[in-house]
């Protein structure tokens, strides 16, 4: 399924405790790379833990911290409980 | 990937036994590099337990299972070799052999977490590709078994060809089966085979032969790097300050539009197909909980990170601290504070009145031992900042605190310089090489001076004293007050951030992604040790600078003699080289409410703050006419202006106190401005705006105390 198709959300609005998949990084090319080196990239699986202006979340294990700028640059789709 | 046919890979490095092996230690930030490093070196360089602890190469040594020398280099943490940060070009520019004091390492023993190993692993495949021989240390394992994790150091190591040791820095584990693989004379190379994407493949290619040919970089070097250009178009990023040659440019342009013309995006593949390569590598090293729950950490940031009771718990760490700063400190400082007075009294006795006898009594002693006795008020903030320091809060402080960072143009990540700053503002202004964005880290260095720092603690202290005198004041009072000090600076450094942000360093709102550590127990033997070593530091410049400045300043109030030898102590001072050159800028802090005596304090407190105290002490110790020490505050007290107003009335003390919050006075701290900022011009410039806003609100403050009667 294309990501237009797909309802896509900036990881900021992820609920706490959902599990989304990140489907597109919409900031500049640095930090797009930056992300993607982080293994936060395209298809990465995120967990959020809390917050909603800076949001903590949790990627293949490491937990990171992203302001509201970063967190809105990242677009994912949630995915459902019983798929994660 | 396969090498081109033209280049061939070069044997395994054997170093020569009569050559000292040059091995670095890189990583990611915060997994263990540092502790590594002080356990095989013996060493103490700083550890914590967040990111960005080491912003510059450590040089040390240790001895292989032969006993011959080997150096080791401990290098910032990056996350890759595409550097965004000048920490991180520290790592890239010492492993390409581009500084020239540094050797470029023979070989290189990459840490990883084992906790997240796939990520720590990204780094490690861009630097097998330098082609290099490679110890992979896999630290944290500990960690891992507490995450679930089994992670199998054998199949790593089978899979690379290359030694994988399991270890745990911490705990010593692991060290002397590391050691054994280091005194290796043949190191294997990788197995290191993965294909890039077929695309990029020429690309690769081509500019590998420029670099080479046009820029002079070693075969397998240039293909790294090939691969880190096409990875992050930036070529300062990858390719530091040295400007590459116009034929590489032109190569990379090239490609670039190609691959924008047809709208394929081969920099993220090029991650992507890395982190496939690390997948396929860690398909057997890994197994995983089949479910996973909340860790310790999950559930402890679920409070501390939480948008109310974070700020409830950061709120009360700042309180104990303050609080505990004025109630636990009070026996030891009154244990030092007798014991200086009374050997004070003691010389007094033993010798012969003179000049000499009045430079070991009102110079020396007066003026060190008032610096000394603040002793354990430092140490117990250095406790404090280790405790945050050692458990992970520090980065948690830093997530708090994003959002009203973000209220004025900077991110939470410029919080953690401005929390080391409590400390000291030296550490606080090296650790913005943490920063990836050039003005915000410009910004972070100009406001870090802000924050109140330990040297200013001995002059908040005896104002304070000043201001609520006696046992009956409680220490709540005495720490509110303190507290409001250090909220002064730190809202000063929030408004100037806010207004550079809007005028000098424009620029759009940063991006902020920050690792939060898992959280550990505080390891108190190394908060101790830095407790221990800050300590020294600090009676170290009470022995040198502050003695010396002692010294000269008695000198100074003592020469020249008055004509008249029945002349008083203060019409002494004031026929002295001090009181001259203290009555030339006397009607600059007149408006302040500071005699001239305070100018002295104030001009020779621009070496450090807390030399204000000593300087005091001198000025004011030579006007004790009996044989008695006179403790300072008493001889504050006493102190008047010429028509016998008092001259330290409460509102003089406040204000002095904001000065101090406010004004640039610390020459160490401009010399490493200088040397972060690569120019005079950024020192200078924190000088005259920090102690011309430290004048005007001094002014506003006094002026208007005075109006209201005060």
């Amino acid at each position: 399924m294309s990501a237009s198709l797909r309802s896509l959300a900036p990881l900021c609005q992820l609920a706490p405790g959902a599990t989304g998949r990140v489907c597109e990084l919409t900031g500049d090319e640095g930090f797009c790379q930056r992300v993607r080196e982080l293994g936060f990239g395209e298809a990465a699986l995120v967990t959020k833990i809390s917050g909603t202006t800076t949001s903590l979340c949790l990627v293949n294990g490491t937990r990171l911290a992203l302001n509201h700028h970063a967190a809105m640059s990242i677009l994912v789709e949630t995915l459902p409980a019983n798929a994660r | 990937m396969k090498l081109p046919s033209h280049i061939t890979p070069p044997p395994p490095r054997r170093h020569s036994p009569d050559r000292t092996p040059v091995y670095a230690i890189v990583g990611n930030p915060n997994c263990g590099k540092t502790t590594l490093f002080n356990a095989l070196t013996g060493l103490r360089q700083k550890v914590g337990n967040y990111p960005g602890v080491t912003v510059e190469k450590k040089i040390g040594t240790t001895w292989s299972q032969h006993g011959r020398p080997i150096q080791i280099i401990d290098l910032p943490g990056a996350y890759s070799l595409a550097a965004r940060s000048p920490d991180e070009a520290v790592l890239r520019d010492v492993l390409f052999g581009r500084r020239e004091d540094t050797p470029q390492p023979d070989r290189i023993i990459c840490v990883v977490d084992a906790a997240n190993l796939e990520r720590n692993l990204y780094l490690v495949h861009q630097i097998l590709d330098l082609g290099r021989p490679v110890i992979i240390a896999l630290n944290m394992m500990d960690m891992a078994a507490g995450a679930g994790l089994k992670v199998d150091a054998g199949e790593l190591e089978g899979e690379l060809g290359i030694p994988v040791i399991a270890c745990e820095a911490v705990h010593g584990r692991g060290l002397v089966e590391l050691k054994l693989a280091m005194s290796r004379v043949d190191l294997p190379l990788a197995r290191h085979r993965w294909d890039v994407p077929g695309p990029v493949a020429p690309a690769v290619a081509e500019l590998q032969a420029s670099l080479a040919q046009n820029d002079a970089r070693p075969p397998l070097v240039a293909r790294a790097e090939a691969l880190l250009l096409l990875t992050d178009f930036d070529t300062v990023r990858v390719a530091g300050s040295k400007p590459l040659s116009a034929r590489t440019h032109e190569i990379l342009d090239q490609w670039r539009k190609r691959w924008e013309g047809e709208g394929a995006d081969w920099p993220a593949a090029l991650i992507r197909t890395r982190y496939n390569a690390i997948a396929h590598l860690c398909r057997n090293v890994i197994t995983r909980p089949g479910t996973s729950r909340p860790s310790l950490s999950d559930r402890i940031d679920a409070v501390l990170c939480h948008s109310i009771w974070g700020w409830a718990v950061f709120g009360v760490i700042m309180a104990a601290l303050f609080y505990s700063i004025f109630s636990l400190a009070e026996p030891p400082m009154d244990f030092i504070d007798g014991h200086v007075a009374a050997l004070g009294d003691w010389v007094k006795g033993a010798m012969a009145p003179g000049d000499l006898r009045d430079l070991i009594t009102d110079g020396i002693i007066a003026g060190v031992g008032g610096v000394v006795i603040f002793l354990p008020q430092i140490l117990i903030l250095f406790f404090f900042v280790g405790l945050l320091e050692s458990t992970g809060y520090m980065a948690r402080a830093a997530f708090i605190m994003d959002r009203p960072m973000s209220k004025v143009g900077l991110n939470g990540r410029s919080f953690i310089p401005l929390l080391s700053g409590y400390a000291c503002a030296i550490p606080g202004i090296m650790a913005t090489r943490s920063i990836e964005n050039a003005k915000d880290r410009l910004v972070t260095i100009l406001v870090t001076p802000l924050m109140s720092c330990s040297a200013r603690l001995p002059v908040y202290l005896l104002m304070i004293a000043m201001v609520l005198p006696g046992e009956a004041v409680s220490p709540v009072q005495k720490a509110g007050l303190m507290l409001l000090m250090y909220a002064l600076g730190t809202i000063g450094a929030f408004g100037f951030a806010w207004l550079f942000k809007r005028t000098l360093f424009q620029g759009g709102s940063p991006h902020m992604i920050l690792e939060l550590p898992a959280y550990q127990p505080p390891r108190f033997k190394d908060i101790l040790r830095h407790m221990v070593e800050r300590g020294w530091l600090f009676l170290k410049n009470a022995g040198t600078i502050i003695l010396a400045i002692s010294i000269v300043l008695w000198a100074l109030t003592t020469y020249p003699k008055h004509p008249d030898p029945e002349a008083t102590a203060t019409e002494q001072i004031a026929h002295s080289f001090a009181g001259r050159a203290g009555h030339v800028i006397e009607p600059v802090i007149k408006p302040l409410g500071f005699d001239w005596r305070i100018g002295i304090g104030l001009i020779t407190s621009f070496a450090a703050r807390e030399v204000f105290v000593s300087s005091m002490g001198v000025i004011f110790g030579v006007e004790g006419d009996d044989e008695d020490t006179t403790p300072l505050r008493d001889a504050l007290h006493a102190a008047h202006w010429p028509g016998g107003a008092p001259l330290f009335t409460p509102l003089v003390c406040l204000t002095l106190m904001v000065f101090y919050v406010f004004a640039m006075q610390c020459m160490a701290t401009l010399a490493v401005v200088k040397r972060e900022t690569n120019s005079w011009r950024w020192p200078l410039f924190q000088t005259f705006y920090l102690t011309g806003t430290a004048w005007l609100v001094c002014l506003v403050l006094y002026q208007t105390g005075r109006a209201l009667g005060y």
